[in-house]
């Protein structure tokens, strides 16, 4: 059972790229949290685990390129291996959607990055959808819609 | 020129030089959206853009609430395209404690019913994950409609999600929500049950079984039951197909088969055994065996090389010990975690699952610990694990493994791991490592050893004084000062005084002619010569190093020593030692240097030290059998250690029970001599203690609910101590209080209530206790708070004057 607290992206430089809350909390809250973890993370050497204890959770993260991909789960309820592996499959998924996908992408086209995020965790942070086709048929179907809207408007 | 689009917005962000200029675009920005978006008359284009770029702005950190209602309103658009965009940031800005989700709940209400089945998804996820209690209540129907009569398995997932959520919500919705549905119309129908479907059942079922509470009325649990009786093999079976080799591309992860599938049907049916063990439910219970198989077949098909493998048997073992099933269960879910701990070695580093696996095993240690122990060798190699976080839970695991079998081969494997990382040079060979890290692992070990110290059998204590000095050795220079004692005590209580005093005799000639030695070392070889110097002189050994002449000369050291570096710790310990030392010597040189020692400090500007200065050098010059009598050695030390959680419990018990027979026994006596009818005993309740009211106490209120006696137990100047005794009157009381106050001159300390401030009987007493010290007349205020089974709660307040004053 998985039951995400927040996912946040980001950047070598320390800059947020993507936040997701699954839980409600005060601007204060969030602020302190990505605050305190940014260094902490940033800081971590490629040797270590990539848990962590953060306050009263367990923070987990993984690093692709340039991106620090971070993930406050509960404990004894998350499983710490299978959201690591959560988030692999969101990167997946987000390379086969943009193309060999890199920070940029993610950058100019965060709503993308959070439709993608979207269809695969729902609710108050519980996976909905393992299937990266289902997720990526989804997307572009929508995707299709917005097009055809758009070009309605430029012919009418 | 101001960016017009977003993604002129995001380059001129990136683009700034500076903070400031980051800055002063992103607040131009902010200004400029929200001018946008209070214009009625913008186009829709615009309107998303300018949506968008307050996205932008969420991401950045900046403060988006101004947006909140256009969010909300761009989702009233006709357009799929406006929609979207409105669900995503509505989504996004808003949560769920804000008041203007009820703005939402029409529209929501609309797009669950809408022909777009897209437009129902994106209501769905945003009742996901905007749900209060009133959406939950006022929507769930139009979202169990969707579950119903959805064919589509994309709405079908995403409303069994939904359903989940507002069931924990709202927990009555448990008591509507049709359970049934699941068995006869999704899960038997052949094309429905797609991954994403399954996962929606698992989660409705856990919020289902999660939500169980005795408030549960009778008849919806019965029929909980009864599906889970027909769920629990389906959902054995589902996961037993999915453990196969033949892997279907969609659901491949390295390998295995959907492992988050995996992993949720095993923590679902971990909930309903969990659950079904609670209510007794036998007809679901009769599955375990199954399940068990099943779990053993999984642990032994699952790939253990990569992580999503891992993941699944991590999953399993955690199963195995939340529901504490059968001990080959247990063993094999050790097993696996221990080769979680192998596994690192050779093939691939893999920090992760060692975390993982020794946090487990941290945490079932004590139901399993000779199965833990076989993986020892693998326990202590990640004390050698370049993360802290590792080496830190292996540590723990290891003192937790630590018993009197192992107890030297461990020891000295944890001697051995402290030299290395006291070594000064640590911190530099291991790049991960920082000094505090270390320092908390030494003083982490150095607190367990300790305690271990115990735990040798009173055949092994040489080999115990032997590794306390090794440890000193080690770590005497890093260790907080006061451990020493501990270190004195166990040295102190050893009484195999053939080899006692055989390796301290070698201790004391390496630190007397080690000018290095830490300060622990010094501290305890300062000590000993207090101690023991009569014995060690009697000690037979070629090597003159030790005699009377080098021990005083050594304290003489120190002492001069300890000038510079204002260590008053050691003067205080060289003082005392030449005292004692002066006693059992007889060379005049020696003497004197002794007596310079303690005289030299007669001035000293610390008075603690000065003021022992000047009394040692009257016992000093006292004659020796005197001064014999009076330095006596020490006996032996009873230590008094704060015990941990578990064995305080037992203790607690252990005093409860002893109370409790003393208590009845006094009761049994009072209620012959008064010939009063025996009071009514608690019968539900196992340890029934009964207060007694003492003879000679006085009554000092009484209300209609309760009685207040006062019982002085001592009073002398200064201080006062007495007990206050609660009876209680009318029907059982719940939650009593009781705050006092005393005069300013006075200090009071107010006792627990004693058995239990709650469920007071009639007729019960209750008691506190007082103590008071100041000065003054002996007045008393008190406030009651209580909880009264009939009258709910209740304050009473009174003051009263006792006879007495200190």
């Amino acid at each position: 059972m998985s039951h995400i607290k927040y996912l946040l992206l980001v950047s070598r430089q320390g800059k947020v790229r993507l936040m997701k809350w699954y839980q409600p909390l005060t601007e204060k809250a969030k602020t302190k949290i990505i605050n305190d973890l940014t260094p902490l993370i940033l800081g971590r050497k490629p040797k270590m685990c990539n848990i962590l204890d953060y306050s009263d959770h367990k923070v987990i993260y993984r690093r692709y390129a340039s991106l620090y991909f971070i993930i406050g789960i509960t404990p004894n309820v998350d499983n710490e291996l299978l959201c690591l592996d959560l988030v692999h499959r969101y990167v997946e998924t987000m390379d086969v959607y943009f193309g060999n996908v890199c920070e940029l992408d993610i950058i100019f086209n965060f709503a993308k990055a959070y439709d993608i995020l979207n269809e695969m965790v729902m609710c108050d942070g519980s996976l909905a959808e393992s299937s990266k086709k289902e997720v990526l048929y989804a997307v572009q179907t929508m995707d299709g819609m917005d097009d055809n809207d758009k070009l309605e408007k430029v012919l009418s | 020129m101001a960016a017009s689009s977003l993604r002129s917005f995001i380059k001129d962000v990136r683009a700034a030089k500076t903070l400031a200029d980051e800055r002063s675009i992103v607040t131009k920005q902010s200004a400029k959206v929200r001018t946008k978006l209070r214009d009625d008359h913008l186009p829709h284009s615009k309107r998303r853009t300018n949506i968008q770029k307050l996205l932008y702005l969420y991401i950045l950190g900046e403060k988006t609430h101004f947006g909140q209602v256009e969010c909300i309103n761009l989702i009233a658009s006709d357009q799929f395209v406006d929609k979207r965009l409105g669900y995503l940031a509505t989504n996004l800005l808003l949560d769920e404690q804000q008041d203007l989700l009820t703005l939402l709940t029409n529209m929501l209400n609309n797009d669950l019913t809408h022909l777009n089945k897209y437009i129902v998804s994106l209501a769905l996820m945003t009742l996901g994950s905007l749900s209060s209690n009133e959406l939950a209540r006022d929507l769930y129907p139009d979202v169990e409609a969707i579950m119903q009569s959805s064919k589509d398995p994309f709405l079908l997932k995403k409303a069994l999600q939904v359903v989940a959520k507002l069931i924990c919500k709202d927990a009555s919705l448990l008591e509507i929500f049709p359970l049934g549905f699941l068995t006869t119309n999704i899960l038997s129908s052949g094309l429905l049950p797609t991954h994403g479907v399954w996962l929606g059942v698992c989660k409705v079922l856990t919020a289902i079984l999660s939500n169980i509470t005795s408030e549960v009325p009778e008849p919806t649990i019965n029929e909980i039951v009864q599906q889970l009786k027909v769920l629990t093999p389906q959902l054995l079976s589902k996961l037993s197909s999915l453990n196969t080799k033949n892997l279907e591309p969609a659901f491949d992860v390295q390998g295995v088969q959907d492992p988050f599938l995996q992993c949720e049907l095993i923590s679902t049916l971990k909930w309903i055994f969990k659950i079904s063990t609670e209510l007794d439910a036998k007809d679901v219970l009769s599955f375990t065996d199954k399940f068990s198989d099943l779990l053993t077949q999984l642990a032994t098909n699952t790939d253990t090389h990569k992580n999503p493998g891992q993941a699944v048997l991590y999953e399993i073992t955690r199963t195995i010990f939340d529901l504490n099933m059968s001990q080959p269960l247990r063993i094999l879910g050790i097993n696996i975690l221990g080769n979680f701990l192998k596994t690192g070695k050779g093939v691939k580093l893999n920090n992760n699952i060692k975390y993982v696996a020794l946090n487990t095993l941290i945490d079932v240690v004590k139901r399993e610990p000779d199965a833990v122990q076989r993986h020892r060798t693998f326990i202590s190699s990640c004390l050698y694990d370049p993360d802290i976080s590792i080496k830190f839970r292996s540590l723990e695991l290891t003192f937790a493994i630590l018993n009197e079998d192992n107890l030297l081969e461990l020891v000295k494997e944890i001697i051995c791991f402290l030299e290395k990382i006291a070594n000064p040079n640590f911190d530099r060979l291991s790049p991960y490592v920082d000094i505090d890290d270390s320092k908390d692992l030494i003083v982490y070990s150095v607190d367990h050893l300790i305690e271990k110290f115990d735990l040798y059998p009173e055949s092994k204590e040489s080999e115990k004084l032997r590794n306390l000095f090794k440890i000193l050795g080690v770590v005497g220079g890093i260790i907080n000062l006061d451990t020493i004692n501990e270190f004195l005590i166990t040295i102190n209580n050893i009484t195999k005084w053939a080899d006692k005093i055989g390796i301290l005799f070698e201790m004391l000639q390496a630190t007397i002619s080690n000018d290095r030695a830490n300060i622990g070392s010094q501290l305890v070889s300062i000590w000993c010569i207090g101690e023991y110097a009569d014995i060690l002189l009697k000690f037979e050994s070629n090597d003159k190093v030790i005699n009377e002449i080098s021990m005083a000369n050594y304290l003489l050291k120190l002492d001069s020593g300890s000038r510079i570096s204002n260590n008053c710790l050691l003067i205080h310990y060289v003082m005392t030692a030449a005292l004692k030392l002066s006693s059992k010597i007889s060379e005049p040189a020696a003497v004197e240097r002794l007596r310079q020692i303690i005289k030299s400090h007669s001035k000293d500007p610390n008075l603690s030290i000065q003021t022992k200065s000047i009394q040692y050098e009257l016992i000093f010059n006292q004659p020796n059998n005197v001064k014999r009598l009076m330095l006596t050695a020490m006996p032996k030390f009873n230590r008094n250690r704060v015990v941990n959680n578990d064995e305080q419990t037992q203790l607690r018990k252990l005093q409860h029970q002893q109370e409790n027979a003393k208590s009845n026994t006094t009761a049994d006596l009072l209620l012959d001599l008064l010939s009063e009818p025996a009071p009514t005993k608690n019968k539900n309740k196992a340890p029934a203690q009964h207060v007694v009211l003492p003879e000679n106490s006085t009554l000092i209120n009484e209300s209609n609910q309760l009685e207040v006696y006062s019982f002085p137990v001592s009073i002398v100047e200064g201080n006062a101590h007495f007990e206050l005794y609660f009876k209680n009157k009318g029907p059982e009381v719940t939650n009593l209080q009781s705050l006092c106050a005393v005069p300013k001159t006075q200090k009071l300390i107010l006792g627990q209530i004693h058995p239990s401030h709650n469920d007071i009987g009639i007729n019960q007493f209750v008691k506190q206790s007082l103590k008071i010290s100041g000065s003054g007349n002996l007045k008393l205020r008190v406030k009651l708070s209580y909880t009264s089974r009939d009258g709910g709660p209740m304050t009473e307040q009174f003051d009263h004057k006792f006879n007495h004053s200190i």
